[in-house]
């Protein structure tokens, strides 16, 4: 959407979808992998990141047999080398047009109060939410600059509530959401945008880990989010960078 | 809210099927019904300016209509599809029919394909909790497909296929809408003159209305999926509700798609100049706060538009209003007659 109006928009001269790449961590199951297939169906080329190879594998075959180009690359992203190979993967892709930061570390479950989170565990967590993003989004800052592309950085409304036992994924998801709005200053010139998504509560792996023995069937499967990511194709990154969007919200505004 | 509270029995024959300018020679030549918290009274449109003051504001929606209705090709053999609401290039959300008359659901697949015109369409997810809606993306631009081959949205109530301009209102500016923005048509520029004439003012936003007859399917209302439309309320707009307010005046909504674009822009402090797309669904348990009333037309059994009119002004006024119209032969739907819901 380039033009003024955001209810007008001209065709824009991006790519077809058949040619444009997004890498996704943490998508083997879950958001990550509902998002995947939605883009896979749309033909996009993928770039996948989970850390077991197993279930990584598995999606990626079914992926491929919906008739999408993916490559899987298994590895943990607060690991340098990994890193190193799933942006090798996007460099061979030779563009990116969407790179999803959504693998995420919840720490142990059931999650302890603050001050009883054990502190190796409390690195970890700050290491896969808040490190590995920044570093991914610098390592594979060139092509997403040539193709004028969105970082989306996945976040929680743990991140604002202060909810007691979140503070550990909570104070990491908060200091994501600074990270996303700093790199969306720091980038504003280069066309390249940076979001935070919250996509609400869940019914996925994270979430049953977050509430182990509980009842979860009340929330909703991660394809209620599918509007959402089917709105943010449309917008240019610039436009909306710098934002903090909620997929199951009331609204998804483009500022003025 | 109970989906039971919101059902009432409507005759068929009172549906209106083609334009009443045709046999009247006006559009403003139907019947409205005005509610007020006195009751109901019976008039005819031309009477609008007598039911609104010096100073209320009519707020009409600028979304022109689309020929939105296509002729699709795949392996269910020839259908139509409905293009609902565009989300990006190629990347709309659609409702596949066999015919105009007969709905889904169709026996359609994720990744399976059609041909329209001279694009090739692939079906990609049906809609989380509306699976009569699906997500398609095209190998080429739709717009150009729509103005060739593109008829308007009809049901199985219409005689024939009419001409795209007996779907667009005097307000009708952006194309975008699936399905009319249908209050505001028997407005004619007579009816303008008379209202400005009175002192009534005139502004408006834009909401791309997608495609309509949502009825309620889960027992909770509250809880039924709705679909986002975009919309876009400018900062002029914004100002002249909250100055009429502030006056002491009326602001009216002219259709109920201009009430889930204002309550999307509503704030505590007032109206602000917004835009995107909204999810809002507006039913009493999400009380309406930024009009004091609705022009609208007659709205089906179990629909969101009827929760709406129950956030407005409570069920049981809605539905002795409904009985009223039923028993004195109002006409339902885009040609019918009209309906001044208000609240003060």
């Amino acid at each position: 959407m380039e033009n003024s109006s955001v209810l007008d928009p001209a065709p824009s001269p991006k790519m077809a979808p058949t040619e444009r790449v997004a890498l996704i961590t943490g998508a083997s199951r879950g958001l990550g992998y509902t998002l995947a297939e939605f883009l896979a169906r749309q033909q996009w080329t993928l770039i996948l990141n989970a850390r077991h190879e197993n279930a990584l594998g598995t999606a990626a075959e079914r992926l491929r047999a919906a008739g999408a180009v993916v490559t899987a690359v298994p590895g943990d992203v607060a690991r340098p080398s990994d890193r190193r190979a799933i942006a090798a993967a996007a460099r061979r892709a030779g563009r990116l047009d969407l790179l999803v930061n959504n693998a995420s570390e919840l720490g142990p479950s059931p999650l302890p109060p603050l001050l009883e989170h054990p502190l190796p565990a409390l690195r970890r967590v700050f290491e896969v939410n808040v490190l590995a993003p920044i570093a991914l989004v610098r390592a594979c800052l060139r092509l997403l600059r040539s193709s004028r592309g969105l970082v989306v950085n996945v976040t929680s409304d743990a991140a604002r509530g202060g909810y007691p036992g979140w503070g550990g994924y909570g104070s990491s998801k908060a200091a994501l959401e600074l990270v996303s709005k700093t790199l969306a200053n720091e980038l504003r010139d280069s066309g390249v945008g940076v979001v935070a998504v919250d996509p609400g509560d869940l019914r996925t792996q994270m979430h049953q880990d977050a509430f182990p023995g509980q009842d979860i069937s009340d929330r909703p499967l991660p394809d209620v989010t599918l509007p959402f990511w089917a709105w943010l194709e449309g917008q240019d990154p610039s436009r909306v960078s710098g934002q903090r969007f909620e997929a199951q919200g009331t609204v998804w505004e483009v500022p003025a | 809210m109970n989906r039971q509270e919101l059902v009432f029995e409507q005759p068929r024959e009172l549906f209106a099927s083609s334009p009443v300018e045709l046999d009247r020679g006006s559009r403003d030549q139907v019947r409205l019904l005005v509610t007020t918290p006195a009751g109901n009274r019976h008039a005819t449109f031309v009477e609008l300016p007598r039911f609104l003051s010096a100073g209320d504001l009519l707020v009409a929606n600028e979304s022109a209509t689309l020929a939105a209705s296509l002729e699709a090709h795949g392996p269910a053999g020839t259908y139509t599809l409905d293009l609902s609401t565009r989300y990006a290039d190629g990347l709309w959300v659609a409702e596949p029919r066999w015919d105009p008359a007969h709905p889904g659901p169709m026996p359609i697949q994720p990744g399976e394909e059609a041909r329209v015109g001279d694009a090739t369409v692939r079906y990609v997810a049906p809609y989380p909790g509306i699976p009569r809606l699906w997500f398609i993306r095209s190998d080429r631009p739709l717009e150009p497909i729509l103005a060739e081959a593109g008829v308007p949205i009809h049901y199985g109530y219409v005689q024939k296929i009419w001409p795209l301009d007996a779907y667009q209102s005097m307000f009708s500016r952006v194309p975008g809408s699936a399905e009319m923005p249908s209050a505001a048509r028997p407005i004619t520029p007579r009816i303008e003159e008379a209202l400005e004439a009175a002192g009534v003012r005139f502004t408006s936003v834009v909401l791309h209305s997608g495609v309509s007859s949502l009825e309620i399917e889960t027992d909770s209302v509250e809880q039924q999926a709705v679909y986002p439309e975009p919309f876009q309320v400018s900062r002029s707009a914004a100002e002249m509700v909250n100055r009429t307010r502030e006056e002491g005046h009326r602001v009216v909504a002219i259709g109920t798609t201009v009430v889930r674009a204002l309550e999307s822009a509503w704030t505590p402090d007032g109206l602000r100049p917004r835009q995107g797309f909204t999810r809002l669904f507006v039913h009493p348990g999400n009380p309406v706060r930024s009009v004091d009333g609705l022009l609208t037309g007659f709205h089906d059994p179990v629909t969101s538009h009827l929760a709406m009119l129950a956030a407005l002004i409570g069920l049981p006024r809605v539905m002795a209003a409904y009985r009223e119209a039923i028993a004195n032969g109002y006409r339902w739907h885009e040609f019918g007659d009209s309906h001044l819901i208000l609240r003060k």
